[in-house]
């Protein structure tokens, strides 16, 4: 078991010391029982940290948003951030790293194992809750989840494989493998699902089907861009989908405004939509760590998850190549070996 | 009962094929089709590129949104590619590209890539011939294809 108070006394420890200008955790939330992502500034505030299975977030945004803060400061705090990470945080990190956003020496990584279990999917949970708000989350032994339930003070024991993310039970590596520190035991995987379960399924059914499926999907799109928003790995300054630096002045003649190049259109329909995922699916390919991020803030439920997951999946069986594992590597598409698959091409 | 004006024959599909072709190797290819005056279909946009590897899939996604019913890619050989690597580099991207069209139940017929040297005037014809044969079976890519 992770013992919190651990990761509260190394927090505070590299706090106190200046190490770190500050430190990336969970703390409780106000919203039920989910855990909220909190930036530590002072040692003192290292009390405040905690881990559940509720701590869902990818924490590497915010090192992603740190980093934007500093390239247009007049006076950057250049010490390293802490920041506490899941396995699947610190495989972001990893690939952050690797395309050089910023140097191993600017993060100090506090990897905590998920050990057997992983986070909780806010959806299965108030699903199997039926209504009710759950008040705390706590891991339990080896395959279940208590939850209390807000209200009746009654405690349950939900088998984790009912709630778990659906990233979590394919996890391979829930283990940090790029860090400063670990704390909780070394688990790899966990055998709740095979790699890659939930991709696999979606290529079972036919074409026709599988077009049915993904039209009442991008249909569904409200083109909020929560994915990309939640996305560590969407940080470019400007989206090739959504153009928003093309200013349009009163010297912007009508040449230049109907010339400019606009590859999917703003409106939120199905063809539009369509474009916008799958671009960022392309551009997400071998990039994408499996933190899961977009599918959880989807308004609209759409499994994007699966895109990713689906590339993933070539990239690990056609070209042995795992996302965040290795930050010497050269990255996916801008590598290739003379073995790679050659029989679809005429 | 029917309207002389109208023509009674029945309107058939002719399936409208963007050719995205290396202009170092595919893009002469075609050029060779046509000055060894060998006859082929005529359903196919080409669009020279500088290397199939400059390709991006964007390009792909944006035919197929504006109502392209194939996309053919075509560059050199494995080893012919003018920037030494840049159809390897091409090679695994659009598998990717492929493999995710797939995916999401576009007909996995609509995307192609082939490699066709300079020489190859007539494997190009026949590339194209094929590819026109295989999509006037699917008939017309209505998934991706933008409403307006």
């Amino acid at each position: 078991m992770v013992n919190v108070e651990e990761i509260r006394g190394y927090a505070a420890g590299l706090l106190e010391k200046g190490e770190v200008k500050s430190v990336l955790g969970f703390r409780r939330g106000s919203a039920s029982a989910f855990a909220e992502p909190c930036t530590l500034i002072e040692a003192s505030d290292a009390a405040s940290l905690v881990w559940d299975p509720t701590c869902l977030n990818n924490l590497a945004l915010y090192l992603v948003k740190d980093r934007k803060q500093q390239a247009v400061s007049k006076t950057p705090d250049t010490r390293p951030v802490g920041i506490v990470a899941k396995g699947c945080d610190s495989r972001a990190i990893g690939v952050l790293l690797q395309e050089n956003y910023f140097k191993r020496e600017d993060v100090v990584v506090i990897g905590v194992s998920c050990e057997g279990t992983g986070v909780v999917d806010p959806r299965k949970l108030s699903a199997k809750l039926k209504g009710r708000t759950a008040s705390r989350v706590t891991f339990d032994g080896a395959d279940g989840i208590n939850v209390s339930v807000y209200g009746d003070g009654t405690e349950t024991v939900i088998p984790a494989r009912e709630v778990l993310a659906d990233r979590c039970l394919e996890c391979r590596a829930a283990t940090p493998t790029l860090n400063d520190v670990v704390f909780g035991e070394t688990v790899e995987a966990r055998g709740y699902n095979e790699p890659f379960h939930a991709a696999k399924e979606a290529e079972k059914v036919s074409e026709d089907e599988r077009w049915a499926n993904w039209e009442h999907h991008f249909d569904r799109c409200l083109r909020c861009f929560a994915c990309r928003a939640v996305c560590p790995m969407c940080y470019c300054p400007e989206c090739v989908v959504d153009s928003t630096t093309f200013v349009v002045t009163l010297g912007t003649s009508a040449e230049e405004k109907a010339n400019r190049i606009r590859w999917c259109e703003r409106s939120a329909n199905t063809s539009e939509s369509a474009v916008y995922h799958l671009t960022r699916a392309i551009h997400l390919a071998g990039r994408c760590i499996d933190c899961g991020e977009c599918e959880r803030v989807c308004p609209v439920n759409i499994p994007l998850r699966l895109l990713n997951t689906k590339l993933e999946k070539e990239a690990f069986e056609m070209f042995e190549y795992q996302a965040g594992h290795d930050i010497e590597q050269a990255s996916l598409l801008s590598s290739f070996r003379d073995e790679d698959p050659n029989s679809f091409i005429r | 009962m029917s309207n002389p004006s109208k023509t009674t024959e029945v309107q058939t599909f002719e399936p409208r094929i963007v050719a995205f072709l290396c202009k170092w190797c595919s893009s002469a290819g075609s050029d060779l089709a046509g000055v060894s005056r060998i006859q082929y279909s005529a359903n196919a946009t080409p669009i020279t590129i500088p290397c199939s590897g400059s390709v991006s899939p964007m390009y792909i996604l944006s035919a197929f949104n504006k109502g392209a019913d194939g996309v053919l890619i075509s560059g050199c050989h494995p080893g012919d590619c003018h920037y030494m690597e840049g159809n390897y580099l091409a090679r695994r991207k659009l598998y990717l590209v492929k493999e995710l069209l797939q995916f999401i139940g576009l007909e996995s017929e609509r995307f192609r890539m082939s490699w066709v040297s300079a020489a190859e005037g007539v494997k190009f014809a026949e590339v194209v011939d094929e590819f026109v044969e295989d999509l006037r079976v699917l008939g017309p890519q209505n998934r991706l294809k933008a409403e307006r």
